[in-house]
């Protein structure tokens, strides 16, 4: 197994009353190498907070995680993050904030750092935007920055945390698209969390459904589909299946937190 | 015609406007030149002060005195406003201090900084620092807690130690803000030279104010006024333009927002 966890637990304490709230509560599992495993679950549901465990941005209270059998102590150059909402450092260009893992990491020269920042941003569809500013950029291009960032430590997993989730509909399927592209060419172990269920069933080869708060995971789900995918896939019957499936799932747990 | 230019042109135009205007009243209506001078007449005695070797004394004066207190400023100010937005003891110790410092006007200090220190240039020194350590103290201050954290977090995602995280995120963060804490303290610290030398000086701008008033050389006044306006004026094109270059993203990001 690439990514190993077993009895994850995360709770805080509500500095206002100080009452303990478990966020994560017993989650256990396994992805394998190179696979693309999506996770869905109502909002609220403690998503965000274990994804930032796995990447080692928060400290569990219990469990363990493991990367190629390894505990994690901490972000390490083995896990690269896409934030949600770009997360990208204004005063950086576009090839800036792409070289930033190699410069603190320290592991190339600057001119082999840049070297592989270009490289990146080509295979994300950004050339010439090298010496842009973020702010400069559309939603979608901020996304593929963060990506571009995200792979250019070169990492054996991609955490990504609902990175399509600000986008407009239609720039959405295409960066899904692009990302399934990214992905086979890379080769990367993907663990991308969303709530949308639909994106989940295109991208993934496997879609783990997380409960309402605390967050285990409630079921896993095979998605058949054969590689690569066209976007046409998510307007046939067959789509709708999983998609459905899914949904009845996470139906109880989506409402309570809706009404709440 | 791009609209900045036109502006350019018209502001031109409104000085030159003024000052014909200014000239021509005071010689139609004005007489004897001890309450108004033309500006004919003060250009006069620009010259003449700028031949005698006068005006160089004094700017020479006045200038290391503003240089001296402001280079200590910014050697306190960023430093201890980085220090007070990192760490949270040293916020609950220094922030009385600087609440209470920052609430006195400084100017209230130039007599006792007079008695401790002399009249010579080392309590303008002091007055210009205690005038303008505050103003990039409290920016820096700012500057850095403003940062949006998810900025730090994403820095350390990527493996950034604290010291990389202070020098990658913390300081190019706060570089706007600090810079608007240095114009704050400039124009702060040329009050603090002046005044200073017009409490007790041997010379300077301030004291050349304070002899040219006690002889009525009004002229030699507006000579004055009009050196410390440039000097202001020339510090915060100065520092505009370092924060072009410093902070080149803010300005495209300005525009963007247009």
């Amino acid at each position: 197994m690439k990514l190993s966890i077993r009895g994850l637990h995360k709770s805080f304490v509500k500095p206002t009353t100080g009452e303990r709230l478990d966020v994560v509560r017993d989650l256990d599992l396994d992805v394998r190498a190179g696979e693309f495993f999506c996770i869905v679950g109502p909002s609220g549901c403690g998503k965000t907070t274990f994804l930032r465990m796995v990447d080692g941005l928060v400290a569990p209270t219990g469990g363990e995680i493991r990367v190629d059998g390894r505990q994690i102590g901490g972000p390490g150059p083995d896990r690269g993050f896409v934030f949600q909402n770009g997360a990208l450092w204004p005063w950086r260009t576009v090839l800036r904030n792409v070289t930033f893992g190699l410069e603190v990491q320290r592991r190339q020269s600057r001119a082999e750092a840049e070297a592989r920042a270009r490289r990146l941003i080509d295979l994300v569809g950004l050339v010439g935007f090298e010496a842009h500013y973020p702010h400069e950029l559309s939603g979608g291009m901020r996304q593929r920055v963060n990506l571009a960032r995200a792979l250019a430590i070169d990492p054996e997993i991609l955490l990504m945390d609902e990175p399509f989730a600000a986008l407009d509909a239609q720039t959405r399927e295409l960066m899904q698209a692009e990302l399934l592209r990214i992905w086979q060419e890379t080769g990367k172990t993907v663990l991308f969390i969303t709530h949308q269920i639909e994106e989940a069933v295109y991208l993934a080869d496997r879609v783990g459904v997380f409960s309402a708060r605390p967050a285990r995971v409630k079921t896993i789900l095979d998605v058949k589909f054969s590689r690569p995918r066209a976007l046409a896939i998510k307007r046939t019957a067959e789509f709708l299946a999983p998609v459905d499936e899914i949904w009845r799932l996470i139906e109880a747990d989506a409402r309570r937190s809706f009404a709440s | 015609m791009p609209v900045q230019r036109s502006n350019a042109v018209l502001g031109i135009v409104s000085l030159i406007g003024g000052f014909a205007l200014w000239e021509l009243s005071v010689r139609l209506f004005v007489h004897g030149d001890l309450i108004v001078v033309p500006p004919s007449a003060i250009w006069t005695t620009f010259v003449r002060l700028v031949r005698s070797g006068e005006l160089a004394t004094h700017l020479a004066v006045s200038g290391a005195e503003f240089a001296y207190g402001f280079a200590l400023a910014i050697a306190a100010g960023i430093p201890l406003g980085m220090l007070m937005a990192s760490s949270r003891t040293a916020r609950a110790l220094l922030d009385p201090w600087v609440a209470a410092f920052n609430s006195t006007p400084r100017i209230a200090l130039a007599p006792l900084l007079i008695v401790w220190l002399g009249i010579g240039i080392a309590s303008k020194v002091a007055l210009v620092f205690s005038s303008a350590v505050f103003p990039i103290l409290i920016n820096t201050l700012t500057g850095v807690r403003v940062i949006d954290a998810e900025l730090v977090e994403a820095a350390r995602a990527f493996g950034a130690r604290p010291r990389d995280v202070f020098a990658k995120v913390l300081i190019p963060a706060s570089v706007p803000f600090i810079v608007a804490g240095l114009r704050l303290g400039v124009s702060r610290g040329i009050i603090g030279v002046v005044v200073g030398e017009l409490l007790g000086a041997t010379a300077g701008i301030g004291y050349m104010l304070y002899t040219a008033g006690q002889t009525f050389d009004t002229a030699a006044l507006f000579v004055g006024v009009v050196v410390i306006a440039c000097f202001g004026v020339g510090s915060d094109v100065a520092l505009r333009w370092l924060e072009t270059r410093l902070a080149p993203w803010r300005l495209s990001a300005e525009s963007a927002a247009q």
